[in-house]
């Protein structure tokens, strides 16, 4: 059996020690018992090397299912375009109702009420058209779940990539835009859900109080 | 300061239905003479040509904000008393405290209704 690295490296400590001479032959037998030694350390790592390998291309095969099962293009060309149209659709139909119901309001409001009949049977007619117009809300309603269904099936699929990519949340602090710049020194928020906003009866008791310290309180 | 039915309003909101809705109901309350602008620029052109008894402002337009069309007006000599409503979604505690320091007279929190802009109004005036 051969010597393995240690007792090679033991022999040729002891050699330079006791600084005897070396035939050609001692020279040659103590190299090619080094050879086979490095022989079996390159097959070592050569397994090594070859399970890295293998797992590197099951990864990278699993991460192709993944990318494939995002579908891009099906997302990119058809499901955002498509959530981007049933959002105008809304906007649009929202509107167009809006001003349908305004318009009758303000033929109400301006009407002559000194004929009772007349001003009743205009009544009744613009009223009919505020119901109608009111008919949007069942339409707007269902493009917004399909808005709905589309988010959710990014959402799904970007955390099947994520988990596969083993991606952390905390990973990638992207810089600031100017367009994110701009919203947070101009304290825009937009619209609150309910309940997360401040109220009107708070917002009341900041501008009735007209000390400093009293709206410093309000804040605890 | 009076309130005074005939004094000028300005309306400042970008989007239509709102000034609108502003409108009929500045005119329920007896208010005529109101004219509006899509956001603070235009806004503040107006100012400079005509002198508004109240302007009623949204706070997120562009390009120019509310909230920077409120801080233009109060940095203006000319413009500095004009009483300012701000009228908007803005909701934040953050939003209402800079509004306050940067001299807003009142504060509004869309959806309201016509009492509250009625009060509101009524408010800045009695100060």
């Amino acid at each position: 059996m051969a010597p393995g690295p240690e007792q090679l490296t033991h022999i040729v400590d002891f050699l330079r020690r006791e600084r005897r001479d070396l035939s050609l032959d001692d020279v040659m037998v103590l190299a090619e018992r080094m050879a086979a030694t490095l022989d079996e350390t390159v097959a070592r790592v050569d397994t090594l090397l070859h399970d890295e390998f293998r797992a590197i291309v099951g990864e990278i095969a699993a991460l192709r299912r993944e990318i494939g099962g995002l579908r891009t293009d099906h997302m990119r060309f058809e499901r955002i375009p498509e959530a981007g149209l049933e959002l105008d659709a809304v906007v649009e139909a929202t509107e167009t109702a809006t001003v349908a119901i305004m318009e009758a309001a303000e033929e109400i409001m301006s009407a002559d009420a000194t004929d009772p009949d007349a001003y009743k049977a205009l009544v009744d007619d613009k009223m009919i058209v505020i119901f109608e117009a009111c008919s949007f809300q069942d339409i707007t309603g269902q493009r917004i779940r399909k808005v709905v269904r589309t988010l959710s099936w990014i959402e799904e699929r970007l955390g099947r990539l994520t988990h596969t990519l083993k991606i952390e949340s905390s990973e990638g602090h992207e810089t600031e835009t100017e367009e994110e710049r701009r919203r947070r020194e101009l304290i825009l928020h937009g619209p609150q859900m309910k309940g997360a906003g401040v109220s009107q009866d708070f917002v009341d008791d900041v501008f009735n109080t007209s000390n400093q310290d009293d709206i410093d309180k309000l804040f605890g | 300061m009076a309130l005074d039915l005939s004094m000028p309003v300005l309306v400042v909101d970008d989007y239509k239905t709102m000034i609108r809705i502003i409108r009929n109901l500045l005119k329920q309350l007896g208010f005529d003479d109101v004219d509006e602008a899509s956001d603070g620029t235009e806004a503040l052109g107006k100012m400079k040509e005509r002198r508004y008894g109240l302007v009623i402002s949204d706070w997120n337009m562009e390009p120019m904000t509310g909230y920077e069309l409120l801080k233009h007006v109060r940095a203006d000599s000319s413009l500095t008393k004009t009483p300012f409503i701000m009228v908007t979604a803005e909701s934040k505690t953050e939003n209402v405290i800079a509004a306050k320091k940067a001299g807003v007279n009142n504060y509004i929190v869309k959806p309201f209704n016509a009492q509250t802009l009625k009060g509101k109004i009524e408010a800045v005036f009695s100060d």
